[in-house]
């Protein structure tokens, strides 16, 4: 018992110490108590490392402990992993639709699936005629009906918005994994694209992405030569796609952000 | 009686043959078959849904294929340990195990029908389209190594008791022959499993044609089959040694004499030891795997680390802290059952080493980025200090104050792996509450984390050093071990089958919305990265079920043989002696 007491009071006081240095070093919250969470663990190993051996067992005895211990296990195993923060998967499904619509679309099983989607939506309709042809009454005469409601059309780029599409690009692309941009994402693993349309132009920035080591940027020598941009983005965009976020790319001009000068390679 | 548990054991053996042989025959002409038809729909599978499905019967076949593969390697070691010292403890050792693996082997051909057919019924086009690819891999290689596997095994089964004394050499050259055919088979089926992330490509070429002028030898030899090869071969080996630990463990348990009590001792210290040392090479073997996997595509590495699988390896983090905390604590309890134990002294540069190692490797990661081989300049020197140095420095420090200070920084090292950029679970959500400070920045980089994996190897090396001065100096009293040493021996085969099974996922969810990344899409509804805890409820159940079935395989096999005349091993005698 005092050996409990002694590790849980040390545990208690170097925690509490952490917690005061990493509220001064302005560590959030949620990394204080994290760090108070590690010291206590910490404290429960020690214990564990004076503690008095236990009593050998035998028979259904073991059997119970053995399947308790695995419940324990598997309890504190599932509980541990669901308390860390949780990818949302509708935050990606919405992506995934997106960018896999071009290429559904070109299998037969796309060109089957939108023509069972059409058919759907026709006789969807004829029967919102047959409703409204039955409210209305047989022998009445037929007035003009407002225009049954048509099936939802998504916008596409076709239909208007090409900068939306750009935008949409880089959102779906996950470009800011790498590419800082507007003050989001990045962690310095790309350059800094702020001001790219001052260095290139729709054309030179397609070229870049459908093509790599078209360009280097400057700084990033050693990423270049390891080829670190992927060489993908011609084969799973649409050649639309590309020149939409080309175009909304050479839109940013801000000279006051250090976007690295990208040198012509090829 | 005797006679009618023979012929009872015979239609057993008889009914397990027919088993792997129907399986491989299904597979092979089965899926051949079925692979030819086209338009077929697939079937939904309710409550999992068809990817879960596939999930949980190809995660059982890859646990009990690495069972099997695994086990004949620490098996045919133990064998040669024995036949060369002349310990009959090996040779029952490696018999034991052999016992399991055979009726495992039925479980493994059993698992691998169901996982073909899963997969052509949840996945048709896809799974005729991936067939067709490797078609001479799917119909003949890979069956007729499993059928050569089959009868190898059983041939160094059967063979046991008629292969002694002197042809004892031709018994050890079988179970030889039985590696080699489990090797090839590995490396055969790692053929297709890393081609699905990392397909065949070349510069300027559209992924489609890539593979159409490509042999099916550059399929298998993608570019990460052989840094998944090196990784599944050693996991395999550490796998083999933390079951052998888990049967050591339940036969300990179910023991009634001392001496069976200090043979299972034993046991579970040898199986362990070959489990260790196979999991220190297991971080340097995922490392260059992860590398070989961001080489090939760079976004592979944000997804897994940064954004939707991040938390994966968070959890990656925790279980193999709490792996390397229970396999040092195993040498702790291992120490207590030395008699004069307490009286072995360190040199005081071991503890001084463990507290600056991973301090020293973060700043060294910092200038000298892996491969760049300078930074083994700076820390092979820092780690053989102690042995090198310390004859020559006169302070010293306890056996038992130098393994306390290895906890210490197992924590520590833990800790620093475990704190992560920020508390979101992509990158597109991070809120600057949830975000590290940008001076404490360096805490989530790969430097530091590198520094922490490393820092749980050496210090494990250094207690493993402990230990050996301990044996040393010392009388080990086999049988008188803790009995939390059991529990501790449990833990660690359920925790490194279960962080298999979280790694096997992450492996197989960075082809994101592909079912061969870049070339064949997924578009079924189930295309998406799941939460982690979802996944963590499947890897918890599929390693319940293959934990059921691998104890009831040990106390079906192993309990009659409990009781059979061993060779003593409880009296204390000198450890350099056994």
């Amino acid at each position: 018992m005092w050996n409990v007491i002694k590790k849980l009071s040390i545990g208690l006081v170097v925690g509490i110490a952490l917690v005061g240095i990493s509220r001064a070093l302005e560590f959030p919250s949620i990394f204080q108590m994290m760090f108070f969470g590690q010291t206590i663990f910490g404290a429960a190993v020690f214990m564990l490392l004076d503690a008095p051996s236990i009593r050998t067992m035998s028979g259904a005895k073991s059997v119970i402990a053995i399947v308790v211990f695995y419940v324990v296990l598997c309890t504190v195993f599932v509980s541990g992993a669901s308390l860390w923060p949780q990818f949302d998967p509708e935050d990606e499904k919405g992506k995934i639709a997106k960018i896999l619509k071009p290429k559904l679309a070109a299998t037969e099983q796309g060109k089957a699936e939108e023509l069972i989607a059409r058919v759907k939506a026709l006789d969807e309709q004829v029967k919102a005629l047959e409703v409204r042809l039955m409210s209305l009454g047989a022998g009445q005469a037929v007035k003009e009906s407002p225009a049954v409601e048509s099936p939802v059309v998504p916008k596409t780029a076709a239909a208007g918005d090409f900068m939306k599409l750009g935008e949409e690009q880089w959102q779906l692309q996950e470009c800011y994994n790498c590419h800082k941009l507007k003050g989001e994402g990045g962690k310095k693993r790309g350059p800094e694209l702020d001001n790219i349309g001052s260095y290139l132009t729709v054309d030179e920035i397609k070229q870049k992405i459908m093509d790599p080591k078209s360009f280097m940027a400057e700084g990033f020598e050693k990423d270049w030569e390891k080829g670190k941009m992927p060489d993908k983005f011609k084969d799973v965009m649409e050649p639309n796609d590309i020149t939409a976020l080309a175009t909304w790319l050479s839109t940013f001009k801000n000279t006051s952000v250090n976007t690295p000068k990208p040198i012509k390679k090829k | 009686m005797r006679a009618n548990e023979e012929g009872r054991r015979n239609i057993m053996r008889a009914w397990q043959r027919s088993l792997v042989a129907a399986c491989a025959l299904l597979l092979l002409f089965g899926g051949t078959a079925y692979a030819q038809v086209s338009g077929i729909t697939p079937v939904e599978f309710s409550y999992t849904g068809n990817r879960t499905a596939v999930w949980i019967v190809a995660q059982l076949h890859t646990l009990f294929g690495a069972f099997i593969l695994g086990a004949p390697i620490f098996v045919v070691i133990s064998e040669w340990l024995g036949y060369r010292k002349q310990d009959l403890r090996y040779e029952r050792l490696a018999k034991e195990v052999t016992k399991v693996t055979v009726v495992l082997f039925s479980m493994t051909a059993l698992t691998g029908g169901l996982f073909i057919f899963v997969l052509l019924s949840a996945y048709p086009q896809f799974t005729a389209w991936f067939i067709n690819q490797f078609h001479l891999v799917f119909a003949v290689i890979y069956p007729s190594l499993f059928i050569s596997g089959t009868i190898v095994l059983y041939m160094y089964y059967y063979t046991w008791e008629t292969w002694k004394g002197e042809k004892k050499g031709r018994h050890i050259a079988l179970g030889v022959l039985l590696i080699l055919i489990g090797m090839v088979t590995l490396f055969v089926i790692n053929g297709p499993t890393s081609f699905m992330n990392t397909p065949v490509k070349a510069d300027g070429v559209s992924p489609q044609d890539a593979l159409a002028g490509a042999t099916l030898w550059d399929k298998i030899a993608n570019q990460t089959w052989m840094p998944l090869n090196l990784h599944r071969i050693d996991g395999n080996v550490a796998f083999g040694g933390f079951m052998t630990g888990l049967i050591a463990a339940y036969m300990f348990m179910g023991a009634k004499t001392q001496e069976e009590r200090a043979y299972y001792d034993w046991m579970g210290f040898a199986g362990n030891l070959i489990a260790v040392g196979a999991t220190l090479f297991q971080p340097f073997t995922g490392l260059l795997l992860a590398y070989e996997m961001c080489d090939y595509d760079f976004s592979f590495c944000p997804y897994m680390m940064a954004d939707q699988l991040s938390m994966f390896f968070e959890m990656q983090g925790a279980m193999i802290g709490l792996m390397f905390l229970a396999i040092n604590y195993y040498v702790w309890l291992s120490l207590k059952r030395i008699e004069g134990a307490e009286k072995v002294r360190m040199t005081i540069l071991v503890p001084i080493v463990m507290v600056a190692f991973p301090f020293v490797m973060m700043v060294v990661m910092n200038y000298y980025w892996i491969p760049d081989p300078m930074s083994l300049a700076f820390l092979l020197p820092l780690v053989f200090a102690p042995f090198v140095f310390g004859r020559f420095i006169p302070v010293t420090v306890s056996a038992r104050t130098v393994m306390k200070i290895g906890f210490l920084m197992v924590i520590v090292g833990d800790a620093i792996w475990l704190t992560p950029h920020g508390f979101a679970a992509t990158g597109a959500k991070m809120l600057p509450e949830l975000e590290l400070p940008e001076a404490w920045g360096f805490l989530a980089s790969m430097p530091a984390k590198i520094s922490a994996m490393f820092t749980l190897v050496v210090i494990t090396v250094f207690n493993y050093v402990v230990y050996n001065r301990a044996i040393r100096q010392g009388i080990i009293v086999w049988g008188k071990i803790d009995f939390t040493s059991q529990f501790v021996l449990i833990f660690l085969a359920f925790t490194s089958i279960w962080t298999m099974g979280l790694m096997g996922a992450v492996r197989s969810l960075v082809r994101k919305y592909f079912h061969t990344y870049g070339l064949v899409p997924d578009f079924s509804a189930e295309s998406f990265t799941p939460t982690l805890s979802y996944s963590a409820w499947w890897i918890t159940g599929i390693t319940v079920v293959f934990f059921t079935v691998v104890s009831f395989a040990v106390i079906l096999t192993l309990r009659p043989s409990a009781s059979k005349n061993e060779v003593p091993e409880g009296s204390p005698v000198p450890a350099r002696a056994k």
